[in-house]
């Protein structure tokens, strides 16, 4: 029982899809194959599945050319034991309830209940999650996060209220976009328009665990809309340039905590320092700087201009108050 | 470059390279230095046809250079689960795959001479007796097949959950693989469901996302079960050292396994394990993980796994230092200044982040981290996102300490502030 198997793998799924019909052709199976292939599968697979030199039987030719079926029915794809023990170590995790109610729960259960599952939690600790992430298992909560979820789904536009970060009362209309998890923060927020006069005023994030109200309003939002402006929109204007050093493993940390982000790398080979361009976004800036700023003098922010200047004043206070605390040590001895 | 094969048989190979282009992202041919012409060349094929526009080339003086730059917290498909669904197989192993599952498609039950007879008369496909009873094994195994006795005979049927149908019956699943299958912990499990019933997550992202971890599942289910089973486990492992170093010997280790640690901050993820040959707990990378093998009963598990649990009480990672138990050390003590009424989110941040440790206002304006853990360095990373706060370090070693008041001179010389004699 392993996930790295065939019966689960790319070629088996294709196969499968071209099987579901009794009769194919030629074009069907070279295009179904450049569509849920891999880049060269084309290369490598149409031949395995036309009859000729290399196939493997599954098709035979008609008279007529066109490609027959050897098997009498559609493939069935049942749930393996691996896939349902999965499904089962999820039934614990208290995130499935905004998307299952209780009773769905119970028969989900039921149904699994001769399976064993594939992990329990307690054989996992995160470490470092903070400690305050969002009430899953609040009524309040699943309530708006299903309505969130659905607005996502249908481009519903909602009506919201929730308290900012900074503690504004915010409320509107709003168009929503995605959905996105944190599991630093163990949150969901939702990606969004705010609306005014049915026309996009800005684009925010709203936090499903700070919201006091939600409710469709029942109207649709018709102008298309793409999350990759959305993205654009709250992109850095230029990348955080960052000089990374090799003291201290730095460039494997650096690489493994920011390889998450898109990013452009340079290697200088006679210092063995790295050149790293990071993209952000400018909503997150803060963030970033905090965690350049943790790895202390093993990188250096050489841009741009702002982030650079934010990092040199938070350093030049803390020298300032070391320097504080070494005078007073000094004068209590 | 006759011969290559888009699917692959050793995953451990690939996971190798594509660690390697997707962390560093700048290395060239060259650089693979432990590995064949041949080699690189085939994975950084498949690599490519995995990553599509995620692919990054730059041309230098040393070569071209091969990365992965991908924003992965606005990804709706792990584009890594591709080496999962990549795993080679024979000619054989599909047209069984396809011919079985076709003969029990009706929910009937056959014994083994039925299905082989049918696969002679209805398909035209002579396969041996051995070859279809090993298939049936294996799908057993897996759960397509149910097999069951009748009296000395053995009946065979295939499984009744059908993936498509079964994701329907139940309101709410479809999203939930979809939210689920994008998350740490067997993520591609959750794709592979979605896939064979026709859906796709288009409905979240997920931000921090270390879509390299998925490589590593591949390790998990032989320690999960170490662990269920109360086994010992035989790791092999590797060291930063070794991948610039090609002679440099795998390390092996024969460890209890207790937990497994999962940063979401720094992207490692660590099997925390008991040494017996050392007598001390220690946690292992998994991605410097080679392989993991089971062994025998730990006799005495549950005792050792309650130690263990108490002595996580005192870790702020995952590192337990060289101590065998808290105390030997002074605690430290980290003092922040903060203003509770213009900057709140300080003193939120400080009680949202401070894992182990305690915090208590000690001054107008102050609030001291008290921190008894068995390895202090741990803390001084995050501290460092403090930077600008930080009115005093006491306690803990001085070495930390003063390895602290040295980056700060070296960063304030670095960002163009002044040297301070004082904090020399």
């Amino acid at each position: 029982m392993n996930i790295f198997s065939e019966i689960y793998g790319t070629y088996f799924r294709i196969a499968a899809k071209l099987l579901g019909n009794e009769v194919t052709d030629e074009k069907t199976v070279r295009e179904t194959v450049q569509r849920e292939g891999f880049r060269d599968s084309v290369l490598f697979l149409p031949q395995k599945l036309i009859p000729g030199s290399e196939d493997w039987g599954l098709f035979t030719r008609t008279p007529e050319g066109k490609l027959r079926r050897i098997t009498k029915n559609a493939p069935v794809k049942v749930l393996t034991k691996l896939q349902k023990m999965w499904l089962k170590a999820k039934l614990s995790d208290p995130r499935i309830r905004l998307f299952m109610n209780s009773d769905t729960l119970s028969q989900l259960d039921e149904r699994l209940s001769d399976v064993r599952p594939l992990y329990t939690k307690e054989q996992f600790r995160i470490t470092d999650r903070f400690s305050d992430g969002d009430d899953f298992l609040s009524e309040d909560y699943i309530r708006n996060f299903r309505t969130a979820l659905d607005a996502v789904k249908t481009r519903k536009i909602v009506f919201a209220e929730f308290t900012s970060g900074h503690g504004n009362h915010i409320s509107g209309k709003f168009v929503l976009l995605k959905m996105e998890y944190s599991p630093k923060n163990g949150r969901f927020r939702v990606y969004c328009y705010l609306l005014r006069n049915d026309r996009i005023k800005s684009s925010g994030i709203i936090n499903i665990g700070r919201l006091t109200k939600i409710v469709d309003t029942g109207r649709t939002f018709r102008t298309p809309v793409s999350v990759d402006d959305y993205f654009s929109s709250r992109k850095c204007s230029e990348p955080a340039v960052i000089r990374v050093t090799p003291q201290r493993n730095g460039v494997e940390r650096f690489m493994l905590e920011f390889a998450s982000y898109e990013k452009h790398t340079v290697r200088d080979l006679e210092s063995g320092e790295y050149t790293v361009e990071l993209w952000y976004d400018q909503f997150d800036e803060t963030e970033l700087l905090i965690r350049l700023l943790s790895f202390g003098p093993v990188i250096e922010i050489m841009g741009p201009p702002g982030l650079r200047e934010q990092a040199r004043q938070r350093i030049k206070r803390q020298a300032e108050l070391l320097a504080e605390q070494r005078e007073e040590d000094g004068h209590a001895r | 470059m006759a011969g290559f094969s888009e699917l692959i048989k050793n995953f451990g190979k690939t996971r190798d390279y594509v660690r390697d282009f997707f962390i560093y992202g700048c290395k060239v041919r060259s650089d693979f230095d432990r590995k064949s012409v041949r080699t690189y060349g085939d994975e950084k094929r498949r690599v490519e046809s995995w990553m599509g526009d995620f692919m990054r080339y730059d041309d230098s003086l040393r070569g071209r250079s091969v990365s992965i730059s991908v924003d992965s917290g606005h990804i709706h498909e792990n584009p890594l689960y591709s080496a999962y669904y990549s795993k080679s197989f024979t000619d054989n192993d599909i047209r069984l795959h396809f011919l079985i599952t076709d003969i029990l498609h009706d929910g009937q039950s056959m014994t083994l001479k039925e299905i082989v007879d049918l696969l002679n008369n209805d398909y035209a496909q002579l396969f041996d007796e051995q070859t279809v009873r090993n298939k049936l094994k294996e799908y057993t195994e897996e759960g397509i097949i149910s097999s069951e006795k009748q009296g000395k005979t053995l009946y065979y049927s295939l499984s009744k959950d059908c993936t498509e149908s079964f994701v329907k019956k139940f309101k709410g699943l479809d999203d939930a693989l979809r939210f689920f299958s994008e998350t740490r912990t067997f993520g591609i499990i959750g794709n592979s469901i979605l896939k064979a019933a026709g859906l796709k997550n288009d409905l979240f992202y997920i931000k921090h996302n270390y879509m390299i971890h998925t490589l590593e599942d591949i390790l998990l289910p032989e320690i999960l079960s170490a662990m269920e089973e109360k086994r010992y486990l035989a790791l092999r492992t590797f060291s930063e050292k070794r991948r610039r170093s090609p002679e440099t010997a795998d390390s092996e280790n024969q460890v209890v396994p207790m937990q497994l640690l999962v940063s979401v901050q720094t992207g490692r993820r660590y099997l925390a394990a008991y040494i017996p040959e050392l007598k001390r707990f220690s946690a292992f990378r998994l991605d410097y993980m080679k392989d993991a093998k089971m062994g025998g009963i730990y006799e005495d598990y549950d005792a050792l796994h309650e130690t263990f649990l108490k002595n996580m009480s005192h870790v702020f990672g995952v590192s337990f230092g060289m101590r065998r138990f808290t105390g030997t050390v002074t605690p430290m003590k980290i003092t922040f200044f903060a203003d509770v009424e213009k900057e709140p989110y300080i003193i939120e941040r400080l009680e949202r982040e401070k894992r182990c440790c305690t915090l208590e206002k000690t001054g107008e304006r102050l609030y001291t981290l008290t921190a008894d853990v068995f390895d202090p360095n741990e803390i001084m990373h995050w501290a460092k996102t403090f930077i600008g706060r930080i009115v005093g370090i006491e306690g803990g070693a001085d070495s930390i300490r003063e390895r602290f008041y040295s980056d700060i001179v070296r960063m304030n010389r670095m960002y163009g502030g002044d040297d301070d004699e004082h904090i020399q």
